[in-house]
């Protein structure tokens, strides 16, 4: 667990019971990203402007309505952290230039999907690390391009059928580590969450927020659309990812990786897998141990190195 | 006001720093790098107040300008040819963003060959893009059009981005005598950049750049843009003619050399222009009625200035220093579409292409330009368009390719299928 | 109107002499083009750069095709086709060469009858002629006759002053030398007449003709085709063996040289392609016991006459 001192986020209790970011938006019923966004927003507030990469949540503001109370900026599907080092310098010259107050500064947040952080936008995101640009980058996760109808993304797990890995075996490489493609270029912070997990969210994102430096954010986003499963399920299926230890949550800060929440008792990957349209091939016509059992000592392997 | 010599990169560096640029977002590529290194040195040692970053791209690099402009900074950036095309999905989006600001393009042929000289396919790219484009012939008018630029751009009929053109090596590593105006007087002439309403403050919240569902939302926001750039033929001439009045300096959406007088007349834009104003000197000198237009401005595109200029010629020698595959040059396509079905519109346009990839036009040529179009006019048959490229090139291109092993005979006798692939 | 072209070596200060001479022509009141001229080449190619000088403004660009005055900073260079010294040049034309030859000589082998003018050879190490630049610009404005002392000076002063007051002090002594050095021919420099619009050569446009694009696209159908390209001209220093000190370790200088210009043979002695060895001097620098000299191309070259004479 994090240093709790450091947090107003104690207990469940201390979570906003309110929310900030408008409701109204033409997000799927049902959609992880934007159960994990209203979260973020309520921690980040109006005081930002979102710097926003193609991807589904681009709709989130089609004219005229827009649910930020704050301020949001469309650019392309690669260049959204160039967008955020124009917006922070202009910013920053019109403070020390004096031609702003001091109270009109905002959190400079960059909002992409996983087809901008894992493919093309990776180049814009490593030159604004590099950079050192003060920003805040929340990637929703949804393993696949999901806005264009979940073709696979170098998000997408291994095996996961996505309209364009329909074989019987899936999708046949492997999900990319972005954490770690991120954390080695030693950013002020890298942090994985996920919209089930409310308290360790906002404790990393308050932690974020008071942090400067360029602070990333990846939020597994559980999709029934691109995922198959009924929207009712959302929640639970994100649980169960944290639970099977598929999505471990972890952050990174001074050159160390910490999981902030190990699961004690992890469950078998396969309830995960056996919930989703995406792996149903898994199972149905018949069982596939060999691709279940490989999924399985994957994750065993992964947590075998954290935990021994 | 100090007279020095100068490139063209130089007189661009001084005109973002006269401007009184707030950011520099930058990308290096040859030939536009000395602009982004004197800006850089300039606020490395004082001299001026601003804040360069370099990007990882040009895509980004347009990214970061429009983002700043849309956060109510003055900015500059530069680039060439490859760079622009990288960047080219950024100039039609921030042009739609109304981010005004100014972007020097030291035009570079494309590849592929790859190659480093100049011709203006990469600026003919980005001429749907929003981008408004002035085109420079001398090094003075680099510096006095990226001051005249920032008017434009920020000019709220128009508040749009805006490219300012040069030709690389023939003036951006070309010294000439440059008028460099009082900073003073510069800064007063460009004023301040206002941001209206479209910036971000934390007191203001603003959704830019925002999506739309269906066509006729879309059409709006589009065809506004087109009408803003439209405003800016009226903007532009308002503009010089008060840059005229402080620096004594005019400098028309056309420029008008020995034209008044002449049934001949040349239409070419960028530092070639000078070229032809020297062979329609000597043109002149042997009795011709020859004389010169040259558009400065190629967006928006000065359709009625044209047609009133070209009105009552007899012939039109269009030279496209640039190359539309399938189509040819596009400045000859672009004047045959202002003049068509205008009354008093000359008969004759040809089209000449010359001048690819920084292939040098010599006064002979000028003359046989002036020749062809004058036998045309005669004749009444308009010739097809032709390149400017000699027997000399042609055999020296066939000496490369026999080192190159381009077997020509062998390939024109047989029809075989290349060696290396299982029939 | 005045056409200068310099030519030089990359790495010579070419560009600095057409500034330093585009400088004095401005400061005596001349409207002014100067530019250098360069390509994908590097420190030893062959690179050159011009000036234009008039009392109207300069509407000609690019490459002066005609000159009225060449400056050769490296006399090497004029037998080399690729650097272009010769081209254009006439009766009316004047040529400067830095060279310990004589201009009758050169006259001769260029079989020119226009004025050559010679700059005595400073520096044995010619790939570190630093000044040359300055001395060439000094000497072209004596012979040009238009510039005073004045004006050179200042010129010189103002291009190089970022390289501080020494810098400035020795290139300055080094210029005015030449000027004064030239004074016997001030002036000879004139202008060429203009072209005329009716009496012109035609151009020769071809039709370009369509090929098929295996023979019509970029592309180089064979192997190291490279090595037609004879870059040993670019060389001012030659690595010469000394094989008596060759202690025959196999591999140094061959795997060092940049260029892959030294293959060892069986017995396990380097031979160097001259053709190809740019002059670098990696060799000689490397070579554990020092048994590679570095001298100048052109003394090897005379010894090499020499040689085939004997």
């Amino acid at each position: 667990m994090t240093d709790t001192a450091e947090t107003i986020f104690k207990r469940l209790r201390d979570l906003p019971s309110t929310h900030l970011l408008g409701t109204g938006t033409p997000m799927c019923a049902g959609c992880g990203g934007l159960q994990a966004l209203h979260q973020i927003y309520d921690i980040i507030g109006e005081k930002s402007v979102f710097i926003n990469a193609a991807g589904c949540m681009t709709l989130l503001s089609v004219f005229p309505f827009t649910p930020f109370r704050g301020s949001w900026l469309y650019t392309a599907m690669a260049s959204a952290p160039a967008g955020a080092q124009g917006v922070r310098d202009a910013l920053d010259i019109l403070l020390q230039q004096q031609r702003i107050a001091a109270e009109e500064d905002m959190e400079v947040v960059v909002l992409t999907g996983d087809g901008a952080a894992y493919g093309m936008g990776l180049s814009s995101t490593s030159g604004a690390m590099e950079r050192d640009l003060d920003f805040l980058y929340i990637c929703y996760d949804n393993e696949g391009y999901g806005n264009t109808g979940q073709q696979y993304s170098g998000a997408t797990p291994h095996a996961a059928l996505t309209s364009t890995s329909k074989g019987p075996r899936g999708f046949s490489g492997f999900k990319k580590d972005l954490f770690s493609i991120w954390a080695a270029h030693e950013p002020a912070y890298v942090a994985t969450v996920i919209g089930t997990e409310p308290l360790d969210l906002a404790r990393k994102i308050d932690k974020a927020r008071n942090m400067t430096g360029p602070r990333m954010i990846i939020a597994l986003a559980p999709c029934p659309t691109g995922w198959d499963y009924d929207p009712k399920q959302s929640v639970d299926i994100g649980k169960l990812a944290v639970r099977t230890g598929i999505w471990p949550l972890k952050e990174y800060e001074n050159g160390k990786v910490v999981h902030t929440k190990i699961p004690k008792q992890r469950k078998p990957v396969e309830e995960y897998l056996q919930c989703q349209g995406r792996f149903r091939h898994l199972f149905e016509p018949q069982r596939n141990d060999e691709l279940i059992d490989a999924l399985q000592a994957k994750v065993d392997s992964y947590w075998r190195d954290i935990t021994e | 006001m100090k007279r020095m010599l100068l490139t063209g990169n130089g007189a661009a560096a001084w005109g973002a720093r006269l401007a009184a640029t707030d950011y520099i977002p930058a990308f290096p590529i040859t030939p536009q790098t000395e602009i982004i290194e004197a800006l850089a040195n300039w606020i490395d040692n004082g001299a001026m107040n601003a804040r360069l970053v370099t990007l990882e791209s040009e895509h980004s690099m347009i990214t970061a300008a429009g983002a700043a402009a849309a956060t109510g900074v003055r900015v500059f950036s530069a680039t060439s040819s490859q760079g622009l095309l990288y960047a080219m999905e950024m100039l039609y989006t921030v042009s739609g963003w109304r981010a005004p600001f100014v972007l020097t393009n030291v035009s570079r042929g494309l590849a592929a060959p790859i190659t480093l000289e100049s011709d203006h396919t990469d600026v003919m790219a980005a001429r749907d893009s929003g981008f408004l484009q002035i085109h420079c012939a001398t090094c003075q008018e680099v510096l006095d059009s990226t001051l005249i630029a920032y008017r434009l751009a920020e000019d709220a009929r128009v508040r749009l981005p805006v490219i300012v053109n040069l030709d690389g090596f023939y003036l951006s590593f070309t010294r000439e005598p440059v008028q460099l105006p009082d900073q003073q007087i510069a800064k007063e002439f460009v004023g301040r950049y206002d941001a209206e309403n479209i910036r971000f403050r934390a007191s203001a919240p603003v959704s830019q750049a925002v999506a739309v569902l269906g066509g006729s939302p879309y059409s709006y926001f589009r065809y506004e843009t087109h009408l803003a750039a439209q405003n800016a033929l009226l903007v532009y001439d308002e503009v010089a003619a008060e840059f005229n009045q402080r620096f004594g300096r005019q400098h028309n959406a056309i420029e008008e050399y020995r034209s008044d007088d002449a049934d001949i007349l040349f239409v070419m834009m960028g530092s070639f222009a000078t070229k032809a104003k020297e062979a329609v000197d000597l043109l002149r000198d042997s009795g011709q009625a020859v004389g010169l237009l040259r558009p400065r401005l190629i967006r928006p595109f000065p359709t009625q200035s044209f047609q009133h200029l070209l009105g009552g010629k007899k012939g039109i020698a269009v030279i496209d220093q640039n190359l539309s595959m399938g189509m040819g040059g596009v400045l000859h396509a672009e004047l045959s579409s202002a003049l068509y079905g205008h009354a008093n519109a000359p008969a004759t346009l040809v089209s000449f292409i010359g001048g690819l990839g920084g292939r040098d036009i010599s006064s002979e040529e000028f003359f046989e330009m002036a020749a062809v179009t004058r036998r045309a006019v005669d004749e009444g048959v308009t010739p097809a368009p032709r390149l400017l490229y000699n027997e000399t090139e042609l055999r020296e291109i066939r000496k490369l390719q026999a080192v190159a092993q381009s077997e020509r005979e062998e390939l024109h006798n047989s029809a075989d299928k290349p060696s290396g692939e299982q029939q | 109107m005045y056409r200068i072209r310099f030519h030089g070596r990359g790495g010579q200060g070419m560009k600095t002499a057409s500034r330093i001479l585009g400088t004095a022509f401005f400061l005596e009141g001349y409207e002014v083009q100067d530019a250098p001229r360069y390509g994908a080449e590097r420190r030893g190619a062959p690179i050159f750069a011009y000036v234009r000088a008039d009392h109207a403004a300069i509407n000609e660009r690019g490459i002066i095709q005609h000159p009225d005055l060449v400056i050769v900073a490296d006399d090497s260079l004029v037998p080399v086709a690729g650097a272009g010294v010769v081209t254009g040049i006439d009766a009316h034309t004047v040529l400067l060469i830095n060279s310990d030859e004589p201009p009758e000589l050169w006259k001769q082998r260029l079989n020119f009858a226009g004025q050559v003018f010679t700059l005595p050879v400073e520096t044995e190490d010619r790939a570190e002629l630093r000044f040359i630049g300055a001395t060439c610009s000094g000497a072209a404005a004596r012979l040009l006759g238009v510039i005073t002392r004045a004006s050179l000076s200042q010129a010189i002063t103002e291009e190089l002053q970022a390289l501080g007051d020494a810098v400035v002090d020795k290139n300055l002594a080094k210029a005015l030398t030449a000027y004064d050095l030239m004074e016997a021919h001030r002036g000879c420099v004139g202008t060429s007449s203009k072209v005329s619009a009716t009496d012109y050569q035609n151009p020769a446009w071809v039709n370009l003709p369509f090929d098929d694009a295996r023979i019509a696209a970029p592309a180089i159908h064979a192997a190291a085709t490279s090595v037609q390209v004879n870059t040993g001209l670019w060389r001012t220093l030659r690595p010469v063996i000394d094989y008596e000190l060759c202690n025959k370790c196999w591999w140094i200088c061959s795997s060092f040289c940049p260029d892959g210009a030294i293959d060892v043979d069986d017995k396990g002695v380097p031979h160097i392609d001259y053709d190809h060895c740019k002059g670098c001097m990696v060799c000689v620098a490397q070579c554990p016991p020092h048994a590679i000299a570095s001298v100048p191309e052109q003394e090897a070259q005379a010894q090499d006459a020499a040689g085939e004479v004997t």
